[in-house]
């Protein structure tokens, strides 16, 4: 990130956590540490008091490429990409019922 | 009360004393770490610590000693059980006026001690009384937390130049000249260690120092070579006059009307 | 379009928070956007760790075991919020070469002023339930109406701190709640505390605009940083408090409080703002100890902080 203080001459920590093997990793917060091992003994402690965790990352924020702000409006794009999602391919539940019915309708007609 | 009732209420106080008074001293440094970071820390320390001796309280209060929170607060100094190190404050001055407090003493005495309590909770694990068995379990698990960061904080003092090195090394001396304490059973040792409550006192001395020789070695720090024997043995009731002003301030509101809700 | 002058990084910068977009610590702002915001979240953020030593003189105090634990992890959340308000401020006051240390020194020289509460004293136990009670109360109020502050990272650390409010609150609560439901001398302790703290907590929320709203709050609102003024929120927090204190049998030292139906709105007597002036500028009964108490633990504390410096030094 661009904005870099030696508050002390400490640095700034950034601290992610993993609640449950399966699950991903979430930043919590920052601090300021002389290094990583002494952020890691303060991250839970300082961000984590009611929280159950299996792991947690301290990261140096200087160690983070951050996209530059002015190019965080390319992170934007159109709305036309349904043909991704789930929400694209609405129409086959319909589908598949009306497969099913005609089929039903079939077999009870051969009965 | 049997032999072995006495033994076994003689070493509950002197495991719920322990953990009480430090975690005071603990609780008196909050706002005022060295860091605020490490203010945060430490307090979550200093209150699992005092969580574990209201663990033991309440065993004691199964075994019909009294409440909890009257065994806690309303007890003469003499009756308290801790050894003497973890009653010594933690500078002159007092924590809302004036605290010159030594962050080197902090640290040295908490890595001491909680090496100490990991060597005795380890020889809970085979003790006769099962309920003790399973709390040490639980309390290790904490204990492991609080180990690594005062390793932390050990080494970092240890490496951060000549001042820091001499400060922490004579706050180990100082930490030292106590030691003995923590490793008498009191007049009961003998009924503890018959009722196979846990093992016996030398026996934990001599993991313990195995364990900090190691810890402080690793930093190019030792142990004195020999600790003098304890002025004050806290395990018989012996205590300084800071312990009667440690039980005065805890037990300052309660004491205006024990019998109330609070 | 990427704007290029002053005028059109402005216009896009107002357009995008009018439009409820957030801002970072990187993003362009106006200077005095960021003084703002400095001022504003530095000042909040020195009396949670100020506001822990009111509280702090009754953490070993506490009448029981679990009462102990509570309030040491009370306190310990203060210190923490406290951690996270100095941290969204230091990332602001970086490009101007401020650290943490620097805000430091300006509260110890007066420059750095914090909440008025914790210039006042807190003689018993009841003073820390109220202070729980309703100086917390009194916070979330504030604190709830910012979380949607166009500044995203102090939006974000509100986020962590009102959910621990939430605690807080009930802490105080249930400390009140045993002093009011225990005995006579309880009681008392619970009243006098009441009564003790009532003209703080007005103070709490700044003087009434009287129609006249300061250009501090103006440009404050203009920026979306808050949205409400001194006095609604001051209002909010007697809609709350103000008959819960009816409803414990407890007085208030002003026998005009009333609720105006016509009005819609509370009345009541006002505190005495000159004292109030005197008190956030370090006169208070007890701000040159508490100030004293956190400037030495700092001062006597450097040689640590030296060797975390050192130690790191030497690793690399």
């Amino acid at each position: 990130m661009s904005e870099q203080a030696k508050p002390n001459g400490f640095d700034i920590y950034e601290v992610f956590s993993q609640r449950t093997p399966t699950s991903s990793f979430v930043h919590q917060f920052s601090l300021l540490a002389p290094n990583h091992e002494v952020a890691m003994s303060m991250a839970r402690e300082n961000f984590l008091r009611r929280d159950s965790v299996v792991n947690i990352w301290v990261v140096k924020r200087d160690d983070i490429y951050v996209c530059p702000p002015e190019e965080r409006e390319f992170l934007e794009r159109l709305d036309n990409k349904a043909y991704r999602e789930t929400k694209g391919y609405g129409d086959l539940q319909s589908k598949w019922r009306a497969h099913r019915e005609r089929y039903e309708a079939e077999h009870s007609n051969n009965q | 009360m049997n032999t072995d009732q006495k033994a076994l209420q003689e070493l509950l106080f002197q495991l719920a004393d322990d953990d009480f008074i430090l975690a005071y001293r603990g609780s008196e440094w909050l706002g005022l770490a060295p860091h605020i970071e490490e203010d945060v820390a430490f307090s979550s320390m200093s209150q699992d610590t005092m969580g574990h001796a209201v663990m033991f309280y309440e065993m004691l209060e199964e075994l019909g000693a009294g409440t909890a929170d009257d065994l806690a607060q309303l007890r003469k100094p003499q009756d308290f059980r801790n050894a003497v190190l973890v009653e010594r404050p933690n500078g002159t001055g007092h924590y809302m006026e004036q605290p010159n407090y030594d962050w080197a003493y902090a640290v040295a005495r908490t890595y001491l001690y909680e090496l100490f309590k990991w060597v005795r909770l380890e020889a809970l694990m085979s003790s006769s009384y099962q309920p003790l068995v399973q709390i040490s379990r639980k309390m290790m698990t904490e204990l492991r937390y609080h180990l690594m960061h005062w390793q932390t904080w050990t080494k970092h003092l240890a490496g951060g130049g000549q001042e820091s090195r001499d400060r922490l090394q004579a706050a180990i001396a100082q930490v030292c000249q106590d030691i003995e304490g923590l490793f008498s059973f009191g007049p009961h040792a003998d009924a503890i260690v018959a009722a196979g409550l846990i093992a016996d006192a030398s026996t934990l001395k001599a993991r313990w120092l195995e364990k900090a020789s190691d810890a402080l070695a690793k930093n190019g720090l030792a142990l004195p070579d020999a600790f003098p024997a304890p002025s004050h043995d806290g395990r018989a009731g012996e205590h300084t006059e800071q312990l009667a002003d440690v039980l005065n301030t805890l037990s300052e509101v309660y004491r205006l009307d024990p019998a109330a809700a609070w | 379009m990427i704007a290029q002058t002053h005028d059109e990084k402005l216009a896009a910068f107002l357009e995008k928070i009018d439009n409820g977009g957030k801002i970072e610590a990187d993003d362009w702002m106006p200077d005095d956007y960021r003084t703002q915001l400095i001022k504003l979240i530095s000042m909040h953020g020195m009396s949670e760790i100020m506001g822990a030593l009111p509280e702090k003189e009754w953490v070993p105090k506490a009448p029981t075991l679990r009462r102990k634990l509570a309030i040491m992890a009370k306190v310990q959340d203060e210190m923490g919020h406290g951690q996270l308000l100095l941290r969204v401020a230091e990332d602001l006051m970086a490009p101007l070469g401020k650290t943490r240390e620097d805000m430091l020194n300006d509260l110890f020289t007066g420059r750095l002023k914090f909440h008025n509460v914790f210039h006042m004293e807190a003689p018993t136990w009841a003073d820390a339930g109220v202070i729980g009670w309703l100086v917390d109360g009194a916070a979330i109020i504030t604190q709830t109406m910012s979380l949607d502050t166009s500044y995203a990272p102090y939006s974000r650390a509100l986020h962590r701190i009102c959910a621990e409010e939430k605690f807080h609150a009930q802490h105080g609560e249930s400390i009140v709640l045993a002093l009011a439901e225990g005995t006579e001398q309880q009681r008392r302790m619970l009243q006098d505390a009441v009564t003790r703290w009532w003209p703080a907590l007005l103070m709490f929320f700044g003087p009434p605009e009287g129609g006249k709203i300061s250009s501090n709050q103006q440009m404050n609102m203009r920026y979306k940083i808050r949205s409400q003024t001194n006095e609604e929120l001051r209002q909010v927090f007697f809609d709350k408090y103000v008959p819960r204190i009816f409803h414990l049998g407890l007085t208030l030292p002003d026998p005009t409080i009333r609720y105006d139906e016509a009005a819609g709105q509370w009345i009541y007597q006002q505190p005495d703002w000159d004292e109030f002036k005197q008190i956030v500028s370090g006169h208070g009964p007890r701000s040159v100890q508490r100030l004293d108490l956190r400037k030495l633990s700092y001062q006597q504390a450097q040689w640590v902080r030296d060797a975390l410096l050192n130690n790191t030094q030497q690793a690399i």
